[in-house]
Formats: structure tokens, C-alpha cells, sequence
């Protein structure tokens, strides 16, 4: 046995996955397999509040615990589910992408990796000793009034947050500093621009949510009056320090998952994208303009009524560059040869599903409709027709696409698509009836409704039932197929980008050789045939 | 373009534009909407309609451009071609970056207007103030020195709602007024309303307060102006009635926001958030063995978490009546509550 081979084994080992490790490709499977944990845990909770709602009246849970599993399934989704599985994914395929073999930081990566269980745990810790119960939101006073597990879970909240800020860090310096030779900023591929975007979101926004939360930690630990009315503190200021990160993240929750669409469509249409630079830089507009739109949260709050309008006249504007993509995507797909696998279902229901979010947002930015909705189903069922819809069915579309490149196996390709039909049926089932019932009288996050709902709700949990199949079809899949799915080449879609110009798995240090870029991420069909030949590298035995 | 093409895309064009006018017009979307209850609602109303056919027509063009492109690039089996090498259209992207920007321009400019017109201060509007708190609401009425737990309003008034918050933020709902206001403890936030529709609708509570948030609900009622002059008449005159009387026992169960969260019939109070005392008096003594009827409810009353009903959520009423009732009061009240059965 070769020492070669020695190396090889211990590379494969899977305690690896355990350890302090700071190769960006052992870390980005940390990363996926540790938001994939939590959420099942989400998702669970997400049963638990439809299964509630199923009838009016209380069923099995009072009020107390009702805020306390709405809180934590908020959280998690939120900041363990949504956000590092994104980042996962940009761990393991962005410096493949720019030819790079490894991060700029790997320690601080690995630092990165490790606050989110340490992070998880203390929001969950918070769920067994009195847990928040006040929404992710945390409005102030009721969280002032809240028990204990309301500290313990800011300080969770609060490690999650420098986690986001150091692979922020580290996404942005990789990208600036480590491209391999030819890649300049317009062969970037759109999903390392997207990156791009959302880090800079992140080390803008973050630090101030981080800030926040600290100051409710102390106003509740050592006593000061930050937030106390009767003190002079104000509860409107937590508004706007929250809503200054807490919007922000919503693009840093749809930014990498729009960059995933953009790599997944080219590909299955063999087409280039259509408008590379629109793309582009309609990510950067978002992500400057996401900045100037938090205080359409407070609309109702009683803020100054002059300030709104210009806040209603920034978030009509971020439909703008939004709208940009959607149709550069619809561009994108017409004319090519389009190939149906489960990443490419996942991307077109993405565009279709994220329309619906895309287009009640304009609704709820017009302050007279918002007045109405806000704070009722309707934002719930945006959020989720966004956060869900859009988020969520990039992260498959970007696990089916990238699975064989992670594990060196296919996926089941009919449990793919048996998966995204429930997903797609069931989400829309879920989230489309809630428009209806907040515009009929239903407020958010409670725990018992007006009878004259009951159809809607019904028609919504049966939705979330479905939903909550297509996720234990989708674990069957990827599980059965990771220990026995068929060897996968080394680039079994034909694409362009760097991450498939080696081994599926990649060697520990990416390349054999570092690639050099002499074209484009898309250039599909410039002369015929082209894409066939440039998949270079064929697996050459693992 | 081919002439053949042009005409098609203006057919189509026509005929989503005819689809939008008729979901912004025509269409009956009533399903979907509570009743017109205030001027503020005919006016969203107005904007919402108007929202909705931009957004059919948005929603048409891109998922039938979706649904369309799906069946026809379908690649044929065998097929491992490309398709062709276009990177962009600058005149298409220019269209699809300006449309959409004088859009959202318009849809901006029209709901600046509509905000303007449901905003517009009233001319000596009847001002009531309006007090959240965990997890009951309270209104007084300045000038007749009247407190209560339901409102009152009468039709075709102005209205001028001065919303503040005792504890943590709630939020004041009307789903029939559409319009809500937080009600934040420190500032005084206004609401501006008329109402136009006589009739009882529910008030509730739009933003997360705690354990009772779902049961913080209670009601409004529209009436004439007579009607709503007698009735304020009759609350005025409640505060005065001697606690001996059998209305004065049940004036103190109203003056004291019992009915905030308990249903009881005798005083037309349909609050949720507790156990309904109807036929109270007769239950009383099931409760708790060991303790007699008279002694369960005084003893509810002043520590309300001693014993709790199945199916309700501890801490959630004050625990504080032992200090806001004189001894008579208490007496009264325990008296009164005796009686329903």
C-alpha cells in the first residue's frame, strides 16, 4: 500500500467530521449536515403549531407554550436552519468556484463552524428552563418581562451572529484575494457574487442586531433601563435596532439561494445565463438597498407618519432589481433545451413560488395595505412564500445539483422528483390560504382562532402534512444515496464552473493542478458541442 | 419581429390588460374581505383592488412564461445539444428594469394618497382613550368620565383613538376598519377613524403580548347617534348605583373590566381569556373540595393562581384585586357572582 493511498483513507475518514478540521470542504458538510439536523428540529415544531391550529380552540398546548415553540421554530429556521445551510454550501463550493484550495481563514472558518452547535444548543437549552416565548422578534418589554430562557437564548442568538460575521469575513477576503489565474470580477460565477452581496449585508447588519441583543441581555441580567419606559428607555428603539439586521436578513436569506438559481438554470437549459451583469449587480443593489427599507416593520408602531413614505418608496424600489432577475432567469430557460432534473424542478418552482413572495411584498410596502395586514396571516404567509418558497427550494435545488460533487454519488432522481411534487403542492397548500384568513381577521402567532377560519386553517395544516412528507422522502433520498447511490462522475451535469473541473469528491487540496480560466462560467453553445469537450477531467478512480 | 408575432403579443398584451382592469373593477373579491365597516376600509379596499389586477397581471405574464417555456424547450430524449449562445438583450433588460420601476412609482404616488385621505384629522372628532393591557382592553371617554370594556362608537362620527399600552405593546385591530395601531406603553399613538356600518365587530390584539395574546379580543360597536348617547348615559350613571342593589353589584362586576375576560350573560360581557361565569354560583362549590362556594370565589378573586380551571393558562389575571377593592366591594362582588345560577 502506497502511502499515497495511506493518505487517501485518512482523508475519508468520517470522525474527521467530528474534529477541529480546516479543510473548507470537511467544514461545509459540517455546516450542511448540522442545519439539515436542525431542521428536522424546526420542522417538527412547524407540525407541532399546525397541528394546534388544526381546529379553533386550545388543543394541546396553552398560550405559554404555543410562544415558546413559535419562538423557537422562528429562531431556528432562521438563524440554524436557513443561514448556515446557505453558508454551508458556500464553504464547500466557493472556493472551488474561483479555483481556489481553500479558504483565506481556515481557522477562523472552522471558529465559524463551530458557534453554530455551541450557538443551537443554547437556544434549545433555552426551550427546557423557561424558554423565550416572545417571537424571534423579541419585542421589548415583553421580552424584558419574559423568564430566563430569554437570556439564554440571546446569548445563543448573539454566537450565531459572530459565526454569520466571521464567514462573512472570510467569503469576502477568499473571493478578493484567492481567485486562480484569469478569473477576474466578471468570470466570478453568479453565485460567488451573490456571496459577495451577502456578505457585505452581514458585516453591515449583523454587528448591529449582535449589539442589540446585548443590551436586552444587560437590561435583563444587570438591570439597565436601555428599554424601561418608566426609566425613559424606549421600546421602539429595539424596533429599529432589530428591524436594521432583521430585515437585511431576509436578503441574506434569499441572496445565495438567487445565486444557486442562477448557476442551476444555465446549466439544465444548456444556455447562457441572460444577463450576466444584470445579475450581477442587481444582487449589490439589493444588498445596498436592503439596507435603507427596516422601518416598513413599524408602519403601525406609531413612528413619525412623515418618515414612512419614504420608506414605503425604498421597498417598492427593491421589487425593481428583484424583478430583474426573475425575468433574466425566465430569459435564461427560453429557447434552451430544457433538462428536468430535481434541481431544475427545485429552481423553476423557486421562480414561481418566489413571485408570489416577491409580488405581496409590493402589497405589504404600501403603507394604507399594510396598516391592514401587518402583523396578521397575510405576512405569514409572505414570509414563507419568500423564506420557504424561495430559500428552502434553492437549497434543494443547489443539494440535488451539488450532492454528487460532495459525496462522489448520485442522487435517486425519482425520489427527487416524487419529493419536490410534494413540496411544491404542499407548500402552496400551506402558505396560499393564509393570505385569505390574515386578511379575514386572523392576527399572527396565536394560539386560537375565530371559528368562521377553521376551513383555511384546515386547508393549511393538511398543506403542512404534505410538506412534512416531501422532507422525510427527501432524508430517505439523500441518506439511502449517500452510502449506496451509483459512483458519480466527475461532472455528471456537463458544466462550466470550476467546482466540476476535478474529482467528485475533489482531492484534499481541490485541483491537482490549479485550473486556469480562459472563458466564461456559461459559455454554453458558442460553437456546437463546446460544453461536451470542456468537461475535461473524468473520475479517475476514488 | 415577424408582423405574425407582433399582432399575437398585442392580442395578449389586450387581453391581460382587460383581465387586470376586471380584478381591479369588476370581480367580486368579497370572499377574501371582511366587511366595510369605516371609510378607511372603502378606501384600502379601493387600493388593494387596484394592487391586485397590476399583480394578476404580473403573476400571469411570468407563470405563463414559466408554464409556456417548460412544454416548449423540453429537451427531446437523445438530444445533448446546446441551446443557443445568447447573453442578453440590452433592450429587453431596459423594458424589464422600467416597467417595473413606473409600477411601483405609481403604486407609491397612489398609496401616499389613500394614507392622506384615511389620515386626514376629523373636525371635532370624539376622542376616546384606549388603554392595552395584558391581555384586556380599555376604553374611557374623557368628557363623560366613562370607563369600559367594550367600545362604543357612534356611526358617521369622526373618531380620534389615542392608543397607549399599560405594560408591553399590543396592537389595536379592527379587521373591518382594516386599519390597526400599536399600542405602545410611553407614547400615545392616534388612530383616525369613521365608522359607517352599524353593527358589532371584534377587536383584537395584532401583536404578540404574552400567554393571553389569541384571547386578548373584545368588541365595537357601531351604533346611532341616539342609541350610543343612551347608552353612554347609562354607563355614566352605573358608577353611582349603591353596591347594596342588584344592579349595583352587577355595575361594580362591569366597572372593574371582569368582563374583560370572562363571559357572563347577566352583564353582557363575552371575554375569553378566563373561565365563563355563568351559573358561577351554582359551580362554585364543585371546584375545590374543601372549600365552600363563598370562599372559592373570594379567594379566586384574590389569588387567582390558588386554583385553576382545566383548559386556562396561570398568571394570566391580575393578582392585585385584594388591593384594589375596598372590603365592601370585595363583599359585593363575591355576593354578586353567588347569584348567577
Amino acid at each position: 500500500m502506497s502511502t499515497e493511498s495511506v493518505e487517501l483513507k485518512q482523508e475519508n475518514n468520517w470522525k474527521r467530521y467530528f474534529t477541529w478540521n480546516t479543510d473548507h470542504k470537511v467544514i461545509g458538510v459540517q455546516y450542511l449536515v448540522t442545519a439539515f439536523a436542525f431542521f428536522l428540529i424546526g420542522g417538527a415544531l412547524a407540525m407541532l403549531i399546525r397541528t394546534e391550529l388544526l381546529q379553533p380552540g386550545i388543543d394541546f398546548m396553552d398560550g405559554t407554550i404555543y410562544n415558546r415553540v413559535i419562538t423557537n421554530h422562528g429562531s431556528i429556521m432562521i438563524f440554524l436552519w436557513i443561514i448556515p445551510v446557505l453558508a454551508g454550501f458556500a464553504n464547500y463550493m466557493l472556493p472551488l468556484m474561483i479555483g481556489a484550495r481553500d479558504m483565506a481563514f481556515p481557522n477562523l472558518n472552522a471558529l465559524s463552524f463551530w458557534l453554530i452547535p455551541v450557538g443551537g444548543l443554547f437556544v434549545l437549552l433555552s426551550f427546557f428552563i423557561g424558554a423565550a416565548e416572545t417571537g424571534w422578534t423579541a419585542y421589548v418589554p415583553l421580552s424584558i418581562q419574559a423568564p430566563d430562557g430569554q437570556t439564554i437564548w440571546a446569548i445563543g442568538v448573539i454566537l450565531l451572529g459572530f459565526s454569520s460575521i466571521f464567514g462573512a469575513i472570510n467569503f469576502v477576503t477568499t473571493t478578493f484575494t484567492m481567485r486562480t489565474e484569469g478569473m477576474g470580477f466578471l468570470e466570478l460565477p453568479l453565485f460567488v457574487w451573490s456571496m459577495l452581496a451577502t456578505s457585505l449585508l452581514i458585516l453591515v447588519a449583523t454587528p448591529v442586531l449582535t449589539a442589540g441583543l446585548i443590551l436586552i441581555a444587560m437590561d435583563r441580567v444587570f438591570g439597565t433601563i436601555f428599554f424601561t419606559v418608566q426609566a425613559g428607555g424606549d421600546p421602539i428603539l429595539w424596533q429599529n435596532v432589530f428591524w436594521f439586521y432583521s430585515h437585511p436578513a431576509v436578503y441574506i436569506m434569499i441572496l445565495p439561494g438567487m445565486g444557486i438559481i442562477s448557476e442551476v438554470l444555465p446549466v439544465f437549459s444548456r444556455k447562457p445565463i441572460f444577463g450576466y451583469i444584470a445579475i450581477a449587480l442587481s444582487s449589490m443593489a439589493i444588498s445596498v438597498l436592503g439596507l435603507t427599507v427596516w422601518a416598513h416593520h413599524m408602519f403601525t408602531s406609531g413612528m413619525s407618519p412623515a418618515l414612512r413614505v419614504p420608506f414605503m418608496i425604498t421597498s417598492m424600489i427593491i421589487a425593481v432589481p428583484t424583478g430583474i432577475k426573475i425575468f433574466s432567469w425566465l430569459g435564461t430557460i427560453w429557447g434552451g433545451k430544457l433538462r428536468f432534473t430535481p434541481s431544475m424542478l427545485f429552481s423553476l418552482g423557486f421562480i414561481s413560488m418566489f413571485l408570489i413572495g416577491g409580488i405581496t411584498g409590493v402589497f405589504q410596502a404600501s403603507v394604507p395595505f399594510d396598516l391592514y395586514v401587518h402583523d396578521t396571516y397575510f405576512i405569514v404567509g409572505h414570509l414563507h412564500f419568500v423564506l420557504f418558497g424561495g430559500s428552502v427550494f434553492s437549497v434543494f435545488s443547489g443539494f440535488y445539483y451539488w450532492f454528487p460533487k460532495v459525496t462522489g454519488r448520485e442522487m435517486n432522481e425519482r425520489l427527487g422528483k416524487i419529493q419536490f411534487a410534494l413540496m411544491f403542492i404542499g407548500a402552496n397548500l400551506t402558505y396560499l390560504p393564509m393570505f385569505a384568513s390574515g386578511m379575514l381577521g386572523m392576527p399572527r402567532r396565536v394560539v386560537d382562532y375565530a371559528p368562521e377560519l377553521a376551513s383555511l386553517n384546515l386547508l393549511t395544516t393538511i398543506g403542512a402534512y404534505i410538506l412534512g412528507t416531501s422532507v422525510i422522502v427527501f432524508f430517505h433520498n439523500a441518506a439511502t444515496s449517500w452510502l449506496r447511490g451509483p459512483k458519480a462522475t466527475s461532472n455528471p451535469w456537463r458544466a462550466l464552473t470550476l467546482e466540476w473541473m476535478t474529482t467528485s469528491p475533489p482531492p484534499i487540496h481541490n485541483f491537482e493542478e490549479l485550473p486556469v480560466v480562459t472563458s466564461g462560467p456559461y459559455e454554453y453553445g458558442e460553437t456546437p458541442g463546446a460544453s461536451d469537450t470542456r468537461q475535461t477531467l473524468e473520475v479517475t478512480g476514488d | 419581429m415577424k408582423p405574425r408575432n407582433i399582432i399575437l403579443l398585442l392580442i395578449l398584451a389586450v387581453i391581460l390588460i382587460t383581465i387586470g382592469v376586471l380584478v381591479a373593477t369588476t370581480i367580486d373579491v368579497s370572499a377574501i374581505l371582511p366587511i366595510q365597516a369605516s371609510e378607511s376600509a372603502i378606501y384600502i379596499d379601493q387600493l388593494f383592488r387596484t394592487m391586485l389586477g397590476i399583480a394578476v397581471v404580473i403573476f400571469l405574464i411570468v407563470e405563463g412564461g414559466l408554464i409556456y417555456a417548460v412544454f416548449r424547450f423540453r429537451r427531446k430524449r437523445g438530444e445533448t445539444g446546446d441551446g443557443a449562445p445568447i447573453h442578453g438583450n440590452t433592450l429587453l433588460e431596459v423594458i424589464w428594469t422600467l416597467i417595473p420601476a413606473i409600477i411601483v412609482i405609481v403604486i407609491s404616488i397612489y398609496s401616499y394618497q389613500i394614507l392622506t385621505e384615511i389620515e386626514r384629522p376629523g373636525v371635532k372628532p370624539l376622542v376616546i382613550e384606549v388603554i392595552g393591557k395584558q391581555f384586556a382592553w380599555e376604553f374611557r371617554y374623557p368628557d363623560e368620565e366613562v370607563t369600559t370594556t367594550s367600545l362604543h362608537l357612534p356611526i358617521d362620527r369622526e373618531i380620534n383613538l389615542q392608543i397607549t399600552s399599560e405594560d408591553v405593546i399590543h396592537s389595536f385591530w379592527v379587521p373591518e376598519f382594516r386599519i390597526k395601531r400599536d399600542a405602545t406603553p410611553g407614547q400615545i399613538s392616534e388612530l383616525i377613524l369613521r365608522p359607517t356600518e352599524a353593527g358589532t365587530y371584534r377587536i383584537l390584539c395584532a401583536e404578540l403580548c404574552g400567554p393571553g395574546h389569541a384571547a386578548m379580543v373584545t368588541e365595537v360597536v357601531i351604533e346611532s347617534k341616539e342609541e350610543f348617547d343612551d347608552w353612554i348615559e347609562k354607563q355614566s350613571n352605573l358608577a353611582e348605583l349603591p353596591s347594596s342593589s342588584p344592579e349595583g353589584r352587577r355595575a361594580l362586576f362591569i366597572t372593574q373590566a371582569c368582563g374583560s375576560c370572562h363571559t357572563l350573560d347577566d352583564a353582557n360581557a363575552v371575554g375569553i381569556v378566563g373561565p365563563s361565569l355563568n351559573e358561577i354560583g351554582a359551580i362554585a362549590e364543585t371546584r375545590v373540595p374543601g372549600l365552600d362556594a363563598q370562599n372559592y370565589i373570594t379567594q379566586s378573586i384574590l389569588q387567582p393562581n390558588a386554583y385553576i380551571v382545566e383548559g386556562y393558562t396561570s398568571n394570566l389575571m391580575p393578582n392585585n384585586y385584594g388591593e384594589r377593592l375596598t372590603a365592601e366591594e370585595l363583599q359585593a362582588l363575591v355576593e354578586y357572582l353567588l347569584e348567577q345560577k
